[in-house]
């Protein structure tokens, strides 16, 4: 079986070509090819289809897809080729699970089934950006208090070391990198969770010199955490992740490949970005040594997670991982309303439902007003998350396709003109860390809403 | 082929990204005799025009408009000599100038913007990703862009594009261009703190920006 070395010789030793070349002659064609061979239709009809068939097919298509393809290297512009034979051997050995945190918050992360009536594991909190220390270590103790989160994507303090911006690959950045580790090991220490797994480590860093470095024992990372490692969309990586998969792999620490491709780009409409969300489950099992997954099918234009088409993918690449590929899976929502609005519950209902039923391992609480506005995020959405998640275990996936179809009714068409919603100092009391009265009566209300659609809260 | 046909046979060509067709029936075009000005605007851009409608309805992705974008190049290698010598120039929209900003290497959404823009007849240089504001500026003159596009994913790279504006006001060539931005992060807001002339939520909003400050 290929080991990460042998990866490494492929990115040196593979065919030589451009990127351009790599896109027009062997991506789009290959992508083209698998997705009419196999018969991959999206129909609007039915956003969350219960094909057991399609999601097969989706999956071959995937193996076929990637051995046709291969993955780009773009440091050496060559490209790192697998034979069908070594991705299915790699899927066979796949051991389905990883181990995740320390004492009591220790778990093991494991594969789950479509339809399963076992709820998905919750992954709470977020990497936005929060203006204060204090605040994100309100919102982030706020978070794992509940028994139900097994996993934290940890949030990065303010965008300044110093009054100075922190900029992408600059001596500040590892400053904020280290920053943002121990202050969500302090927030977890609070809660009372010293051991739950942080598990989108470094935040905010964009180069691998800040995620190596600011990894280090010594600030507060274990090898139980979990770095997420992205692959450049589409099929394609670069030294800076090879890099930090090296040092990770020596270290014993769990890897997590992260796939978010985009719906419009590179691989086309949603059955494209279906075959390609699930060869990214392929290629970190493959081609990055992978203990677990993240991932975020994404639109391209609208920058969310909650349209039509991509719940589509969510629940064909799902139900196609889940059946096929035994690597876990975080799935991760960007919802295009923010906080405080009731389209941000339709919409988070809406991705829940979908990925849930359609054998989510994991569910991120969906992220506010697309994760781009700082401090736009709050324990209540949190709360809601579990709450859907629960209720989803007792849904197959044609009744939540039933309600699905609902919620897009009520939020499809304003989604171009999304409502950015508050901040968390505005709908809540900042000093008692405790939700206004304006934000619960609202939360009751879209509970009540989605109770009457048919989603059956407990 | 008949002069309507060649027209309707590059147009489609386009459409169906073929570069192969769009090669011969650049090279039928010449051999008949046929105004290569014409050939480009009455056939080949007309077919870029629907490409780029399909694109903003929501009925084309990004492999159309490349592939188009490259059927497209195919066949102006053909028509290019004649309109050379007949001293006939194609229709100039504008010029612009795309980068991702100095950090990041996320390149998806400018190489969107570039295949629409080219759609609307904007002649595009692409500076790739991981640029510093001194390797933008450098390519703007070298190009004699009007406009520049920078492109940040990441709040961290963020701060790239206000060096570039900065950079361009210290050397003294601020008025020559105009600037805009965008990224998932992005907003108008930021855009205004930066002094940027515009703000692109998507491409097709950003085409329709540049048309107003370019165009």
């Amino acid at each position: 079986m290929l080991d990460f070395l042998d990866i490494c010789e492929r990115a040196e030793t593979g065919p030589l070509m451009t990127e351009r070349d790599f896109e027009m002659k062997m991506l789009i064609p290959g992508l083209r090819e698998v997705v009419r061979e196999y018969g991959i239709d999206y129909d609007k009809t039915v956003p969350v289809p219960a094909d057991d068939d399609l999601a097969d097919r989706v999956y071959e298509a995937a193996v076929d897809f990637l051995a046709r393809v291969g993955v780009y290297c773009q440091d050496t512009n060559r490209v790192i080729e697998f034979t069908e034979q070594e991705i299915l051997e790699t899927v066979t050995a796949a051991p389905g699970e990883c181990f995740t945190g320390e004492g009591k918050d220790a778990s093991v992360f494991r594969v789950r089934q479509v339809d399963s009536s076992i709820p998905a594991r919750c992954h709470v909190n977020w990497g936005t950006v929060h203006a204060s220390r204090e605040m994100a270590i309100d919102i982030m103790s706020a978070n794992v208090s509940h028994p139900e989160a097994k996993g934290i994507s940890i949030s990065a303090v303010n965008k300044t070391v110093r009054g100075r911006q922190v900029t992408a690959g600059s001596p500040l950045e590892m400053y904020a990198g280290i920053r943002a580790i121990k202050t969500a090991r302090d927030a977890l220490q609070r809660a009372g969770r010293p051991g739950l797994p942080m598990m989108n480590l470094v935040p905010a860093a964009a180069t691998a010199v800040t995620t190596i470095g600011a990894s280090g024992p010594q600030f507060g990372a274990r090898p139980t955490d979990g770095w997420i490692i992205g692959i450049i969309s589409e099929n394609k990586l670069d030294y800076g992740a090879m890099n930090k998969v090296a040092y990770l792999l020596n270290w014993g620490a769990n890897v997590g490949a992260q796939g978010a491709p985009s719906l419009g780009g590179y691989a086309g409409g949603p059955a494209g970005t279906s075959v390609v969300n699930t060869a990214y489950f392929l290629l970190g099992l493959v081609g990055m040594k992978a203990d677990y997954h993240l991932c975020f099918p994404i639109h391209f234009r609208h920058g969310c997670c909650s349209t039509r088409d991509v719940l589509w993918v969510v629940a064909t690449s799902s139900q196609a991982g889940s059946r096929n590929v035994p690597i876990p899976v975080i799935w991760l929502g960007y919802m295009a309303a923010g906080v405080n609005t009731k389209m941000y519950f339709y919409e988070a209902a809406a991705y829940l439902l979908t990925a849930c039923t359609s054998g989510a391992d994991a569910v991120k609480m969906p992220t506010p007003a697309k994760g781009v506005k700082m401090d736009a995020s709050t324990p209540m959405e949190t709360k809601f998350g579990i709450e859907v998640v629960k209720a989803a275990a007792k849904l197959n996936r044609s009744e939540a396709n039933v309600i699905v179809k609902k919620l897009l009714e009520m939020y499809e068409s304003d989604i171009p003109n999304a409502p950015v919603g508050d901040r968390y100092q505005d709908c809540y009391d900042v000093e008692t860390a405790k939700p206004g009265e304006a934000y619960l009566r609202l939360y009751d209300e879209a509970k009540s809403e989605l109770s009457a659609i048919g989603i059956p809260f407990e | 082929m008949e002069r309507d046909d060649i027209f309707q046979s590059l147009e489609d060509a386009i459409i169906e990204g073929d570069t192969v067709k769009a090669t011969e029936t650049a090279k039928s075009a010449v051999e008949s005799g046929i105004d290569p000005l014409d050939a480009v605007e009455n056939g080949m851009a007309k077919g870029m025009e629907v490409v780029g409608e399909r694109f903003e309805c929501g009925d084309a992705y990004l492999p159309e408009l490349m592939m188009a974008g490259d059927a497209f190049k195919a066949a102006m290698e053909i028509l290019k000599p004649e309109l050379l010598r007949q001293k006939k120039a194609t229709k100039e929209v504008g010029t612009v100038l795309l980068a991702s900003v100095k950090g990041d290497l996320h390149s998806i959404g400018k190489n969107i913007l570039a295949n629409v823009l080219e759609t609307h007849g904007f002649t595009v240089i692409d500076a790739g990703v991981d640029n510093s504001a001194l390797q933008i500026i450098e390519e703007a003159q070298k190009s004699s862009a009007q406009a520049i596009g920078l492109s940040a994913l990441m709040t961290t790279t963020m701060p790239a594009q206000r060096e570039v504006i900065e950079a361009l006001k210290e050397l003294g060539l601020r008025e020559q261009y105009r600037v805009i931005v965008g990224g998932g992060p992005v907003t108008q807001e930021w855009a205004d703190e930066i002094e940027a002339d515009g703000y692109g939520q998507n491409a097709v909003q950003a085409v329709e920006l540049l048309k107003q400050l370019v165009a």
